[in-house]
């Protein structure tokens, strides 16, 4: 069993592997962490690179594996890549889920009852609210294309990201994932991280390395801390969380994650509940 | 104007972050920290490298500046010309290694005779080192010395070309104290 494996099954590794697909995207949110927008530099990191990942993070004995961009759905290769590494490990792919036309959803056949689960966003219960910070009919698509991804045996998780929320619109944005089929067990709530847009918007959390799980996170930059470490600001791709710019092979940046998490004190990335 | 972007504390990468936590440092270190697993071997080598060992302090400024005189690093001969002055050696002995005076008409000591002529033809030669060179060298240092100090002056080398290819700044302080000492 390598160094690695043992870490991650005593626990002291996180064990998913996560990549940055791509970094642009068909909304630009006021709170995101990328600076993401349909102009932004693509930086794909590649339909091979993705299934060597894949494949390596198995080898070494990590247990699953992240996708998440900019939206990664943009890319038209990606559910066939997405299924490729669903036979090496169950796959984690987040997404603002207001891409899914007819024709995207008839391409995700290939997903249908595999390893392959999807997080969308969905902030807020009203539209408008949900809107404000994520763009024009995002809540209408994101709740049309939540029961057809469920329906075609596609495994959905929402994820609320906000700086705070009051109980009953809680309450009323859960009765609205249940509506939609997601049941509790598979709603996140998460804060809003400062960085990125949140920056320019003064929004959220200040989160640094204590607070955030260290799952490795690869991308055409480098190899990060967590996928809260590639983040942007101002155009430039910040570089506190960077762990090394190889990352092939992927021993390398794992290998020095462990070193590390090693240093870090055991339990500290729970306080902000950054997922 | 450096060629790159030196990483200031604050966008400091994991693996960098130990060589920031006594304050700025320095060009080296802030420009290396792009490629953090780079910095993470090349920092222990360099500081065994040019720093403290069995050779004497002196010999290895005499060394540094030497080498970087003869690859014409203004990075390097600049900043260790303060630490030569920090090493004792004489503004006389700086200038001499910088080339503005001769060196045998400074340096009369046989050993750090020999140790210059073996810099000047490791440093600034081709192909094989001249005989004579050699056995100079080999009467009046013994063979870990040798090692050291071949070593010494291509890792100085190294860093001249690194310094001088990214155009790293001077420290402010080291150039204010060399205007002082008019050896700027």
């Amino acid at each position: 069993m390598s160094a690695i494996a043992e870490a991650v099954a005593d626990g002291k590794l996180p064990g998913r592997v996560w990549m940055y697909a791509d970094y642009h995207c068909n909304l630009a949110c006021t709170y995101c962490l990328t600076e993401s927008a349909p102009k932004s530099p693509h930086r794909v990191i590649g339909r091979e690179r993705m299934l060597e990942i894949a494949d390596e993070a198995a080898e070494l004995g990590f247990t699953d594996l992240g996708v998440t961009g900019g939206e990664p759905f943009l890319l038209r290769w990606l559910p066939e890549t997405l299924a490729s590494m669903s036979e090496r490990l169950p796959v984690l792919v987040l997404t603002n889920g207001t891409l899914f036309t007819r024709r995207l959803l008839a391409s995700l056949a290939p997903l249908a009852h595999r390893d392959v689960a999807m997080q969308i966003s969905l902030d807020r219960p009203d539209p408008d609210d949900n809107d404000e910070m994520r763009g024009k009919e995002n809540f209408r698509k994101v709740v049309e294309a939540v029961p057809r991804l469920v329906d075609q045996g596609i495994e959905v998780r929402i994820a609320t990201t906000v700086e705070s929320i009051e109980d009953s619109e809680l309450d009323r944005l859960c009765a609205l994932h249940r509506e939609l089929g997601i049941p509790d067990e598979d709603h996140i709530i998460r804060p809003i991280v400062r960085r990125g847009r949140a920056i320019d918007h003064d929004l959220g959390v200040v989160a640094q390395q204590i607070d955030v799980p260290a799952e490795l996170t690869v991308t055409v930059d480098g190899a990060f801390w967590s996928p809260f470490g590639p983040t942007v600001h101002d155009g430039v791709v910040d570089t506190d969380l960077l762990i090394t710019r190889t990352t092939r092979p992927l021993s390398t940046p794992a290998n020095a994650l462990l070193r590390l998490v090693g240093e870090r004190p055991e339990g500290s990335d729970v306080s902000l509940n950054i997922r | 104007m450096p060629t790159v972007r030196l990483i200031g504390a604050e966008q400091a990468p994991l693996l960098a972050r130990p060589f920031y936590a006594n304050g700025d440092p320095g060009p080296i270190v802030a420009s290396l920290a792009q490629v953090p697993e780079l910095l993470d071997v090349a920092i222990p080598f360099i500081g065994t490298a040019l720093g403290p060992s069995s050779i004497s302090w002196r010999a290895k400024e005499l060394v540094i500046v030497r080498t970087s005189a003869l690859l014409e690093c203004r990075y390097c001969v600049q900043t260790h010309t303060a630490v030569a002055l920090d090493a004792g050696l004489s503004r006389e002995e700086i200038l001499a290694l910088r080339g503005e005076a001769p060196i045998d008409s400074v340096f009369r000591d046989p050993r750090e005779l020999a140790l210059l002529g073996w810099v000047d033809a490791v440093a600034n030669g081709r192909g094989a080192i001249p005989g004579h060179t050699t056995d100079a060298i080999h009467g009046l240092w013994d063979d870990h010395e040798v090692v050291e100090l071949t070593m010494l002056v291509g890792a100085t080398m190294m860093l001249n070309r690194f310094a001088t290819a990214l155009q790293l700044p001077v420290a402010e302080d080291t150039v204010h104290r060399l205007t002082e000492e008019d050896l700027l």
